[in-house]
């Protein structure tokens, strides 16, 4: 894998608050990464100084192929459009002044749009558009010049259930051909789509790694015994050497350091006559995880 | 100046589609007509209000054409610079403040394309607006009154475009060091407060940019002492091209203000 | 009344209601079309009508909403 983009020591500063403290990674090219973390905790000044926009305190950013302003696309997560240009002539105006010769700056947005699903509304004025056909405008700006790096802040955040699903897919479209960084803090989201994961609290990198590798850190599996009736759970609940929690007809049983195994579990309830209907390894979501990072000093 | 032609025709869209290119030459064209309308008819317009006492005769000054025409700037430069300054002055700060400018900012754009793409449009707006007011004054006046020598009107008339350029180049340059609000309190400022103190205290020097549309009058009448009038236009011309330079670098610097 | 009408000098009178007029209808169009107002559009509507030129001025200047 090759390295696209190094963050080293990424500090930010406002008077005497330090909004984001010595942040380090990397980006490999043609990965995901999800930048995570609870309100406040940096993630939009990262973002910023990715872009260029914000100045760090110290620290750098450091693009291995090529010149960063220049092949970036960013969505941000109020994007703010100029409502008196249409769909077509933004997000040619885009093209172009990201060096997209003119002739083809139109051919590429009119592709673009119908890309993000604006294949009707080219001609209609920004005004008239609804948030969820913002943010596909949105996207469409930043895709456009087919960038390097696609800087993304909280890009489903605000839309509807449907129209998340919809741009989720989108991004998801969009993984193949480019480097992605995005913000987050649902982290549904973030499950489906990552290779990297990146958490950030009170501005500083407190977990970093693949979704397993976070995982394997910060998940207490549990197994679930479902048994047929309550009856019989609270009884092996009761009985067991194991140590379990009844909940209903479900039993749950902690897993430390791997013991027991589900060898163990499944012998032990084999040679016992109980009515089983489901036997399964529950492992954390990511939102557990999060809260257990977000808790964690 | 990488995507200056971009942002030219962006610009134009902007001042085109918000109508700028015909309500500002609207009102100009207003305030051209409005004096050697009023003046010429004020005898008229005083008996219809009435009440004059019998016999009454008021003594009008016998009015040269120059005089309307000088009565006329004197409307541009009261609310026509009013309209244009407000019209202007948020070019770039409110970009910053409603993050508008975000998308754009974030491109390898150079900021000196950006300015003068701003600089050019306003300019454009500016010299149809007194083109419109100019005509409309001369029309009225040349109806009314009496006749001008071309050669001095287009004289008078480029030197007010010059004033005008020092205008707009002020008030870009303000909107791109501060907010809208303390943009607009300077730019006012600079332009109207420095005519007053012009007015009261200039009489101690001839050169100097809030002269200019006075100067641009002097020409017609032919008063002027042309050296006084050379260094005033090249002056207003330097601080114009320094507070365009000033404008470019500080909206770079503040390129950072722009809401994300 | 009549006679007072024929008076007026209607040639001279006639640019300035004609500019007049288009500066009003144009922020009458403009007021249509745009999205939102500052303040509501219908006092707008009433600022420009009956205010001469001094309603279109200020709608455009601060009635207009860009965002």
């Amino acid at each position: 894998m090759t390295i696209l983009l190094q963050v080293t020591g990424l500090t930010k500063q406002f008077a005497e608050r330090v909004v984001v403290d010595g942040v380090e990674f990397t980006l490999e090219k043609n990965t995901s990464t999800a930048l995570i973390g609870p309100n406040g905790a940096g993630k939009t000044t990262t973002l910023s100084m990715l872009t260029g926009l914000l100045k760090p305190t110290s620290g750098s950013v450091k693009m291995l192929d090529g010149n960063l302003r220049a092949n970036i696309g960013f969505l941000p997560q109020y994007p703010q459009f100029h409502p008196w240009l249409s769909a077509l002539e933004f997000t040619e105006m885009a093209a172009k002044l990201n060096g997209v010769p003119a002739k083809k700056a139109i051919v590429e947005a009119q592709k673009t749009l119908e890309f993000v699903g604006l294949g009707n509304d080219l001609n209609k004025k920004i005004a008239t558009f609804s948030g969820g056909m913002k943010q596909r405008l949105g996207i469409s700006q930043a895709i456009v010049h087919k960038p390097k790096l696609l800087l993304l802040d909280e890009p489903v955040s605000a839309l509807d259930p449907v129209g998340r699903r919809e741009v989720l897919d989108l991004l998801k479209g969009l993984q193949l051909e480019t480097t992605i960084l995005y913000s987050t803090h649902i982290l549904n989201d973030a499950e489906e789509m990552t290779d990297q994961l990146l958490f950030l609290r009170d501005g500083k990198l407190v977990e970093q790694g693949t979704l397993r590798e976070v995982r394997q850190r910060f998940d207490e599996p549990n197994y679930v015994v479902e048994f047929s009736t309550e009856k019989e759970a609270k009884l092996f609940a009761s009985q067991s050497e194991l140590v379990g929690e009844a909940k209903g007809r479900n039993v749950y049983i902690e897993i430390i350091n791997e013991k027991p195994s589900m060898q163990e579990l499944l012998q032990y309830l084999s040679s016992n006559p109980y009515k089983i209907r489901k036997v399964e390894r529950q492992t954390a979501s990511l939102e557990e995880i999060f809260m257990k990072v977000a808790r964690k000093i | 100046m990488r995507g200056f032609t971009v942002l030219l025709q962006k610009e134009f869209r902007e001042a085109w589609r918000s109508w700028k290119f015909l309500w500002i030459p609207l009102v100009f064209a207003l305030l051209g007509m409005s004096d050697p309308l009023t003046n010429y008819y004020m005898m008229d317009i005083l008996n219809a209000i009435g009440n004059l006492p019998e016999g009454f005769e008021m003594l009008m000054p016998e009015l040269m054409p120059v005089d309307l025409l000088q009565a006329s700037i004197g409307q541009f430069q009261t609310i026509g610079l009013l309209v244009i300054i407000a019209s202007f002055v948020g070019a770039i700060s409110k970009e910053r403040a409603s993050g508008m400018a975000t998308l754009l900012y974030v491109r390898p754009i150079s900021f000196g394309a950006y300015f003068m793409s701003k600089f050019i449009v306003m300019s454009t707006v500016s010299l149809i607006s007194i083109l419109a007011g100019f005509a409309a004054s001369v029309y009225y006046t040349v109806v009314l009154y009496g006749t001008f020598e071309i050669g001095t009107l287009m004289a008078s008339f480029f030197t007010y475009f010059s004033w005008l350029l020092f205008v707009i180049a002020v008030t870009l340059m303000m909107s791109a060091a501060f907010t809208t609000v303390v943009a607009t309190a300077c730019a006012f400022a600079v332009i109207f407060i420095g005519q007053i103190v012009d007015a009261i205290v200039g009489a101690f020097w001839t050169i100097s940019p809030w002269k200019l549309p006075v100067y641009g009058v002097q020409l017609m009448r032919g008063t002027m002492e042309m050296s006084d009038y050379w260094w005033s236009l090249s002056i207003t011309l330097a601080i114009t091209i320094i507070c365009m330079s000033i404008g470019a670098l500080t909206m770079k610097k503040n390129a950072s203000m722009t809401k994300i | 009344m009549m006679e007072e009408l024929a008076e007026v000098p209607w040639a001279v009178i006639a640019p300035l209601i004609v500019v007049q007029f288009i500066l009003m209808i144009i922020a009458l169009v403009d007021l249509r079309k745009i999205h939102a107002t500052n303040g509501p559009k219908i006092l707008w509507v009433f600022l420009i009508i009956f205010t001469s030129y001094i309603g279109s001025i200020a709608y455009f200047i601060v009635g207009r909403k860009q965002s």
